[in-house]
C-alpha cells in the first residue's frame, strides 16, 4: 500500500519469452520515475530513454495510450505495448 | 558480395565492443566485414536494455577479474570465456529485423554443420543443437548499417556462469541453474574439441556459403582502430556507460 505521503514504489517482472522488468516510483496514481530493463530488443534502442521520460508525470490510467504512442515508430522483439503495459500495471498494483 | 574476414585474437571486452562499433561506423569505407574473436580476460556482456546490477554479481566479477561491459545490442547477459564470437557488419537488409537475424545466423548454422552437427535456429535469436542452445545472437542498426554479433560456445561451466550472473528469482536459484544445464550445450559437450583457429575458419566458411560471399582477409585500417580505441576508452571502459541502467 502507498505510504502516507502518497509516494510508493512498485516492481514487476513479466516473462513471456523475454523478460520485461519495470521499476517505478508513483506519487498517488501518477508515475514519477520509471526504469524499464530486460533482455528484449527495441529498434532504435534509444527509444527506451524517450519512453521512460514520456511516462514521467503520467497518471497510471493514461499509461497505456502513452506507451502505444511512444512505441508506434519502433520495431520491437520480445516486448510490445500490451506486455509493457501489463508490467507497468502490475508494478502499480504491487506497489508498497 | 565481397566479405572481408578478420581472424582476430582474444581481446579485452572493452576493446572488442569498441572494434565492433567502430566497424559499423566505418562500414562505408571498409565494406561488409566479418570478425571472429575471443575474450581475454573472461567477461560478462549485458544487453543494451539491461541493468548491470540486476544481472551481474559485480563484486564477484571484480574478485575473479572478469570484465563487465554493456553492448550496443539488446538481448541478455552472456558470460564469455570458452567461446568464439563473431561480429558482422553489412548494409541494412530490407524487411523485418527478425528475418535479417535468420539470414545472418545461417552463417553460424552452416559453419557448425561442417563439424557434423545439425544446428537449428530457435526462438528469437538462438541456435540450438539437439534442442540445446549453443549460440546466442544480437543485432543493432545504426550509422546506415547493421551489426550482428553472436557467440558459439566451445565449452561451458554453468555453475561458474551463475557465480557471476544473477537469476530472475533467488528463491528458485537451484532450479533455474538446473534448467539452464538442460537447455545449454557447447562443442565440448557434443564431443567436439576443435581449436579456436579451426573454428574461426569453419564459421568463416559458413558465412561464405550462407551469404554467397567471396572471402578476403584484410586487417582493419589504423583509422578504424583509432575509432575503436576512442570508443574503448571513452565509452565501453567507463562506468557511465556500463552502469547507465
Amino acid at each position: 500500500m502507498p505510504h502516507g505521503n502518497g509516494i510508493s514504489e512498485g516492481k514487476f517482472v513479466l516473462k513471456k519469452g523475454k523478460l520485461i522488468k519495470v521499476h517505478a516510483v508513483f506519487e498517488d496514481s501518477t508515475i514519477k520515475r520509471i526504469k524499464i530493463t530486460g533482455d528484449f530488443f527495441i529498434y532504435p534502442e534509444e527509444i527506451i530513454e524517450d519512453l521512460e521520460k514520456a511516462l514521467e508525470n503520467i497518471p497510471i490510467e493514461k499509461a497505456y495510450s502513452k506507451i502505444r504512442e511512444s512505441m508506434q515508430k519502433c520495431e520491437c522483439i520480445g516486448i510490445d505495448p500490451d506486455s509493457l503495459y501489463e508490467a507497468v500495471k502490475n508494478a502499480w498494483m504491487k506497489r508498497s | 558480395m565481397e566479405l572481408r574476414v578478420i581472424y582476430d585474437t582474444h581481446r579485452r571486452a572493452f576493446e572488442n565492443m569498441g572494434i565492433d562499433e567502430a566497424m559499423l561506423i566505418h562500414l562505408k569505407e571498409i565494406g561488409p566485414t566479418l570478425r571472429l574473436y575471443g575474450w581475454n580476460p573472461p567477461a560478462v556482456s549485458i544487453g543494451y536494455f539491461q541493468s548491470m546490477e540486476e544481472e551481474v554479481d559485480v563484486d564477484n566479477a571484480r574478485k575473479l577479474g572478469v570484465n563487465l561491459v554493456r553492448r550496443i545490442t539488446g538481448g541478455g547477459a552472456v558470460y564469455h570465456k570458452w567461446e568464439l564470437t563473431y561480429s558482422i557488419i553489412l548494409p541494412e537488409i530490407k524487411g523485418r529485423i527478425l528475418d535479417s537475424y535468420k539470414i545472418i545466423e545461417r552463417g553460424v548454422v552452416e559453419g557448425l554443420k561442417t563439424l557434423g552437427l545439425e544446428p537449428k535456429m530457435v526462438g528469437i535469436n538462438d541456435i540450438a543443437v539437439n534442442g540445446k542452445k549453443i549460440s546466442g545472437n544480437a543485432q543493432t542498426r545504426k550509422y546506415g548499417g547493421l551489426l550482428q554479433h553472436g557467440t558459439i560456445l566451445m565449452n561451458v561451466d554453468v555453475d561458474e556462469m551463475f557465480s557471476l550472473l544473477k537469476v530472475p528469482d533467488e528463491k528458485l536459484r537451484d532450479k533455474h541453474i538446473q534448467n539452464v544445464k538442460h537447455r545449454v550445450t557447447s562443442l565440448h559437450h557434443l564431443g567436439i574439441d576443435v581449436e579456436f583457429e579451426e573454428l574461426q575458419k569453419r564459421i568463416a566458411e559458413g558465412f561464405k556459403y550462407a551469404l554467397n560471399a567471396n572471402l578476403y582477409e584484410e586487417e582493419l585500417s589504423s583509422e578504424v582502430m583509432a575509432t575503436a580505441k576512442d570508443l574503448e576508452v571513452n565509452k565501453y571502459a567507463t562506468r557511465e556507460w556500463n552502469f547507465r541502467r
